[in-house]
């Protein structure tokens, strides 16, 4: 009788001891992410607890002796009514789906050409060049858009005269203004998606690519049968990335146009940032935060579903 | 004459004269003095990238000097301040003197951010006997720092709205002198001094979207033809025929302008003057400088300075400006030291300091000198401005910023030709009613104060 139940006793202590190494795992991986988890949650999670808390609340900043009283989804409902925040959308989306797809055929163009065999130091000056762009502050793009697109005394016009054309009104008027930000944001990011897909380029086995020049000369097929697979990885992080990046585009755009003129390139961060900084309701922007991150969520559900593959 | 006679004399004129020395001594007010308390003390302060605050930074290591009291400033673009204090006031960030625009003193003063300048001007160690705030302009002192008859904050930078002018260019067309008149403008001298070809244009107006759309564009063509944003029951009045002649008139003088006009700011029309683009701006009087500097302009003795035109109502020019106010949100001894820096940069004896460094005083009495309006020809527009101005060129209510935003969005529209003046400004209006409906000024919740 002792004799089992000290085994009893022995057994309780033993899964005690279990259920606290599982709770503090000694595995040196836990520990190496703990920071970054740990810093994620602090710059990441705990903002977003916030504005979710936010959003379900009135919370304006010029009116706080009004109290922030819950208002359940008020909020939500009041974004779904506002035709300025769909408009705003809308031009986001366009934008998206019209610089997205030049980004990446520029830049899979300029990564096929480092790609290619010869002449390394011009490769390797042309990879360090390709950084200068990506590493140049937001707010800055938008300062050089406003030099190069001035009117009298841009670069972008002065180019232009040597073909003949009139000197055009980039910033005054709404679609030129509305391309001056697509051109600068291709500038700013096409090294990126080029960076991006050259790394899935060099992954390609060198001795599939010769075969394959063996069989064809058509480069095109060689890109779509050989070199595709190992670009679809690359090109997945960069759709998710560079979407994100431009539902949340605010920087470039604010100092170059300021949403103007008029609307035209009122972007729905641009707006967001009008309803929190400006009309400083944290409430109403908070819910419209949250809207575009499911926004930002659902499409990158969409790409990695469907374009996403594993290398085989 | 009995020795008791002259002992009593002698005690009441000893008397007498010792009172005399104590109240002489209490009234020597001194900055120093005054400052004692507090040196030491470092104070935070938001400045733009101006004029007048060029000004004032040169002349604070003087105030360093003589109180032992630190400033600290920020320059910030005058699109980011607001929200920049306002961060500051719901956050306790550091800031002790508040920079306070014309259009921002109902929203602070309700909010109770700001500290009534009576704490300071009943407080005898903290108040110069020589503040005399009937010296200010009062059409500055009620603008720039009075909401609801309590005054939270002297006027620091100061504002009209002036035309700037290219003699040469209006004397090569025929022009002795500017236009008088809005219509003239238009009709008179547009047509003259527009040259499309030779990139030449009669008039520039700062119309980016932003408050320089509402403040300098939109609500600058309503006041002179005799419209105004609101009637007297805080309904729109865009839609009045003399409002909307105002517009109208805006829409017929943007061929006279250089293309993109509607992407202008401060900085693109002063240039576009500057450089000899256009022959004519109205633009604010703290330009003056930037207009003079030979390194920045081409003007030299071809800049002329007059009142802005007038309209069928007479000269109602812009007006704006920003006062310095104390933060209810400091410390008492930082609420001190914040008060005797204000005090001390608008008082007389600083005015023509102040005006000398490149900055616009407040102060009537630095303008009466023929001397000073010798040298700065931008004085007699600008007083006789002032003395005609309407005060609320501009609403003041907390609920302005949210209008403005509003009107950057449509009037620029309006001039790209988006939308007619007529639909732009029932939007404008409509858009407005609810803002002004949801605050309570139809229900009798607030009352009808801007």
């Amino acid at each position: 009788m002792r004799s089992g139940t000290v085994s009893h006793g022995a057994q309780a202590a033993a899964a005690r001891k279990r259920v606290r190494l599982k709770f503090w795992p000694r595995s040196p991986a836990f520990w190496f992410l703990f920071p970054a988890v740990a810093a994620l949650a602090v710059i990441g999670i705990y903002p977003l607890l916030v504005a979710l808390y936010n959003s379900v609340h009135q919370y304006r900043l010029a009116d706080l002796e009004a109290g922030t009283p819950f208002v359940g989804l008020d909020n939500y409902l009041a974004t779904f009514g506002d035709a300025t925040f769909w408009q705003a959308l809308g031009r986001t989306m366009l934008f998206l789906c019209m610089t997205l797809p030049i980004e990446i055929a520029v830049g899979l163009f300029a990564a096929l050409m480092l790609h290619r065999p010869g002449l390394p130091w011009m490769r390797a000056a042309a990879r360090v060049g390709l950084v200068v762009p990506m590493a140049t502050t937001y707010a800055v793009v938008g300062l050089i858009g406003r030099l190069i697109f001035n009117r009298q005394f841009g670069v972008a016009n002065y180019l232009l005269s040597f073909l003949g054309v009139q000197p055009l009104d980039w910033l005054g008027d709404p679609t030129l203004a509305y391309v001056s930000v697509m051109i600068m944001d291709v500038w700013q990011w096409t090294p990126f998606c080029a960076l991006i897909l050259l790394a899935g380029l060099t992954m390609v086995p060198k001795e599939a690519e010769e075969a394959a020049r063996l069989e064809t000369r058509k480069r095109l097929t060689i890109l779509w049968h050989i070199e595709r697979p190992y670009l679809l990885p690359g090109l997945t992080a960069i759709l998710i990335l560079r979407s994100a990046d431009m539902l949340k585009m605010f920087d470039a755009v604010y100092t170059m146009t300021r949403g103007g003129p008029g609307a035209a390139t009122e972007f729905i961060s641009v707006y967001i940032e009008r309803i929190g900084f400006r009309l400083f309701d944290q409430g109403l922007a908070s819910a419209q935060a949250m809207l575009l991150l499911v926004l930002t969520i659902v499409l990158s559900r969409l790409y990695i579903r469907y374009i996403y593959r594993e290398i085989a | 004459m009995s020795k008791r006679f002259l002992q009593r004399n002698l005690a009441m004129v000893s008397a007498a004269a010792a009172s005399f020395l104590v109240a002489a001594h209490a009234n020597a007010w001194t900055l120093k003095e005054a400052a004692a308390p507090y040196s030491g003390t470092t104070i935070h302060a938001i400045f733009l990238d101006r004029p007048g605050y060029a000004a004032a930074e040169k002349l604070i290591p003087q105030f360093e000097k003589e109180t032992g009291i630190t400033i600290k400033w920020d320059v910030v673009p005058y699109e980011s301040t607001r929200q920049k204090e306002v961060l500051n006031f719901v956050s306790g960030g550091a800031q002790d003197i508040v920079l306070v625009d014309v259009v921002w003193i109902g929203e602070f003063a309700s909010n109770k951010w700001l500290v009534p300048i009576k704490k300071f001007t009943d407080d005898p160690k903290l108040a110069d006997p020589a503040l005399n705030l009937k010296g200010f302009f009062p059409i500055l002192l009620d603008s720039f720092g009075t909401w609801d008859k309590v005054t939270y904050g002297l006027p620091f930078d100061n504002y009209s709205g002036l035309m700037f002018y290219n003699k040469c260019m209006l004397k090569d067309a025929g022009f002795s002198e500017p236009p008088k008149t809005w219509d003239d403008l238009l009709n008179v001298y547009a047509p003259k001094l527009t040259n499309a070809s030779k990139n030449q244009y009669a008039f520039a107006l700062q119309s980016r979207r932003g408050e320089t759309q509402s403040a300098d564009s939109f609500m600058r063509m309503l006041w002179p033809n005799g419209g105004s944003l609101l009637d007297a029951k805080f309904k729109s009045n865009l839609m009045s025929p003399q409002s909307q002649a105002g517009l109208e008139y805006r829409q017929k003088l943007m061929k006279y302008m250089p293309p993109g006009i509607v992407d202008f700011d401060h900085a693109e029309a002063v240039n576009a003057l500057a450089q000899g683009q256009v022959a004519m701006i109205t633009e604010w009087s703290a330009f003056y400088p930037t207009l003079t500097d030979s390194s920045k302009s081409k003007l030299g003795d071809c800049l002329g300075i007059a009142t802005e035109p007038r309209g069928p109502a007479g000269l109602k020019p812009a007006l704006g400006g920003f006062s310095l106010a104390v933060n209810a949100k400091s410390n008492a001894k930082k609420q001190a030291a914040a008060w005797l820096f204000i005090q001390w940069i608008t008082s007389e004896q600083m005015a023509k300091p102040y005006l000398e460094a490149g900055g616009v005083p407040a102060r009537t009495a630095v303008y009466q000198d023929p001397a000073v309006q010798q040298k700065y020809p931008f004085v007699k527009p600008m007083v006789e401005s002032w003395q005609g101005g309407v005060p609320d060129y501009r609403p003041r209510f907390p609920e302005w910023p949210a209008i403005s935003e509003i009107i950057g969005e449509w009037g620029t529209k309006m001039m790209l030709g988006n939308v007619s003046v007529k639909e732009g400004a029932q939007t404008i209006g409509s858009k407005m009613e609810a803002i002004l409906k949801k605050a309570g000024y139809y229900d009798g919740k607030k009352p009808l104060l801007k």
